[in-house]
């Protein structure tokens, strides 16, 4: 089931946007080739690689998959440039503000990274332009993924602010919208709560054109590509938020929005990266928070058992 | 009998090298009304993308609707061609766009050429790159215009009477 369910979300919503050469290389897989793709990475004049789980494969001319990436088809320039082209929609002006960022979200939610030669003007990221490479983040729901996790973060009905500690690509993300799908939709809790999630890299709800593509529940409000610090402030005021749902805190400026937010009454569930609360403990800006106990509860994720492993709950009560 | 015969064929000869000469003559001042509209809808399309910031097969049809035929077809065509979704890049669909153009109006060779330069460069840059070769495209079309006007000028009278002189000729060579 799995397997027809990833296949189809890569056939109908990663496919259309490859470049012909490519796409015609992956349309004949089977189903179960799909199953586990996380990453679809072309490079100009390099082999085009696929990640599924922690190893890299590619797709040789005769249509093989193949371990020895030497072997892999080679990605040129016209393939860069024909997939620059379908996920901008021949469009590249309109999505200036999310090239400055180095990504472009595709229908589904999916991420599409952006390398080439950055344009730095007036210590900012003016442009990206010339582009050499692209990677296709297979966004996936995993619905029900934090049901165990649900009822340690909630004490008498109240969500507690919660920390969600992993290195990259440990599942923090997955973890964190099934979290707001729960919370939101009331499920395995005494009542659904209004929740507004601050997207700034649009991971978590996946919003295209900002509509959510992704199930965040229906008491979601989605701040989409807005600064962590200026939404979390903005949410409590204007949006009236129970709990408010971030990725990836760790500026100055993460922290004081998360302060005013939990001295407001609003529960706070951030993701932070870090491998154990040890190596967080060792982030100035984060001992602090923790040592002010605005929140509550830790849960420290790997992929030892895949991605989202829950390792350990930790209580700084 | 054969005087009628005669006559009619002098009116005829005089009368379709005539209009072929008109025609000449309307094709000179079409395509100075062409270029001219041709460089306001992509003043048009360079407002949608520059400041609208639509998406291009949007932006294409808006400017198909905007302008009159012919010119209308090299919008509404490419505009057709990107929605289509078939993988084609505005590359391609402008081109095909411009072979339509270059079917139905008065245009040369040199002017559909013109449009073909730079067609790499539409849709797939930021907005400063966008209106840079928007305004570029509209300033060469300025100075075609300008020459083009200059041809009219000349060229009308020219292929006007030219026509029914060349008739007369080709009637009195077979006197």
């Amino acid at each position: 089931m799995r397997e027809r369910t990833d296949a189809k979300v890569i056939r109908e919503e990663i496919l259309p946007y490859l470049a012909p050469r490519i796409k015609s290389l992956l349309k004949n897989r089977e189903d179960r080739f799909f199953r586990g793709l996380e990453e679809i990475r072309l490079r100009r004049e390099k082999p085009l690689c696929l990640k599924i789980g922690d190893k890299d494969y590619g797709i040789n001319r005769r249509g093989e998959v193949t371990m020895n990436l030497n072997d892999s088809y080679v990605v040129n320039e016209e393939d860069i440039y024909r997939t620059i082209a379908s996920i901008s929609d021949n469009s590249l002006y309109v999505f200036e503000e999310d090239i400055k960022r180095g990504f472009i979200t595709i229908p589904g939610g999916h991420r599409v990274g952006l390398a080439g030669q950055v344009i730095y003007k007036v210590n900012e990221i003016y442009n990206l332009k010339n582009f050499s490479g692209i990677c296709f983040r297979i966004a996936r729901e995993i619905k029900g993924c934090a049901e165990n996790i649900l009822p340690d973060i909630v004490e008498n009905g109240r969500i507690l602010n919660t920390l969600i500690i992993s290195p990259p690509r440990c599942g923090k993300t997955t973890v964190l919208r099934d979290l707001a799908r729960m919370i939101s939709d009331g499920i395995n809790l005494p009542e659904a709560k209004n929740v507004v999630i601050i997207d700034e890299r649009s991971e978590i709800a996946g919003c295209y054109q900002g509509v959510p593509q992704l199930d965040v529940g229906i008491r979601s409000d989605v701040l989409d590509s807005c600064p962590k610090a200026a939404g979390i402030l903005m949410a409590v005021r204007s949006l009236s938020p129970q709990v408010v749902i971030t990725d990836e805190i760790g500026r100055q400026e993460d922290a004081a929005a998360v302060y005013e937010c939990v001295n407001a009454g609003v529960a706070v569930i951030a993701t932070v990266h870090a491998r154990d609360i040890e190596e967080l403990s060792k982030r100035p800006i984060l001992r602090e928070l923790l040592a002010s106990k605005s929140f509550k509860v830790g849960v420290v994720l790997s992929r030892r058992r895949g991605p989202g492993t829950l390792e350990m709950f930790y209580r700084w009560d | 009998m054969m005087l009628w015969l005669k006559s009619a064929g002098v009116i005829l000869v005089i009368l379709s090298s005539g209009i072929w000469g008109l025609m000449g003559a309307r094709n000179l001042q079409l395509r100075v009304e062409q270029l001219k509209d041709l460089r306001m809808a992509l003043n048009f399309l360079e407002k949608e993308i520059a400041y609208m910031h639509t998406p291009l097969s949007s932006a294409l049809r808006k400017t198909g609707y905007f302008c009159a035929s012919p010119i209308r077809w090299l919008f509404l065509e490419s505009a057709e061609r990107l929605e289509r979704k078939e993988g084609r890049t505005a590359y391609e669909a402008w081109l095909s766009g411009v072979y339509k153009l270059e079917r139905a109006s008065s245009l040369k060779t040199e002017d559909i050429e013109l449009l073909k330069t730079g067609a790499m460069q539409i849709g797939i840059s930021d907005v400063y790159e966008q209106r840079k070769f928007f305004s570029m495209l509209q300033e060469e079309l300025k100075i075609m215009e300008e020459k083009a006007e200059k041809e009219a000028e000349s060229g009308v009278k020219l292929w006007s009477y030219g026509g029914f002189i060349l008739g007369a000729v080709i009637v009195l060579l077979f006197i």
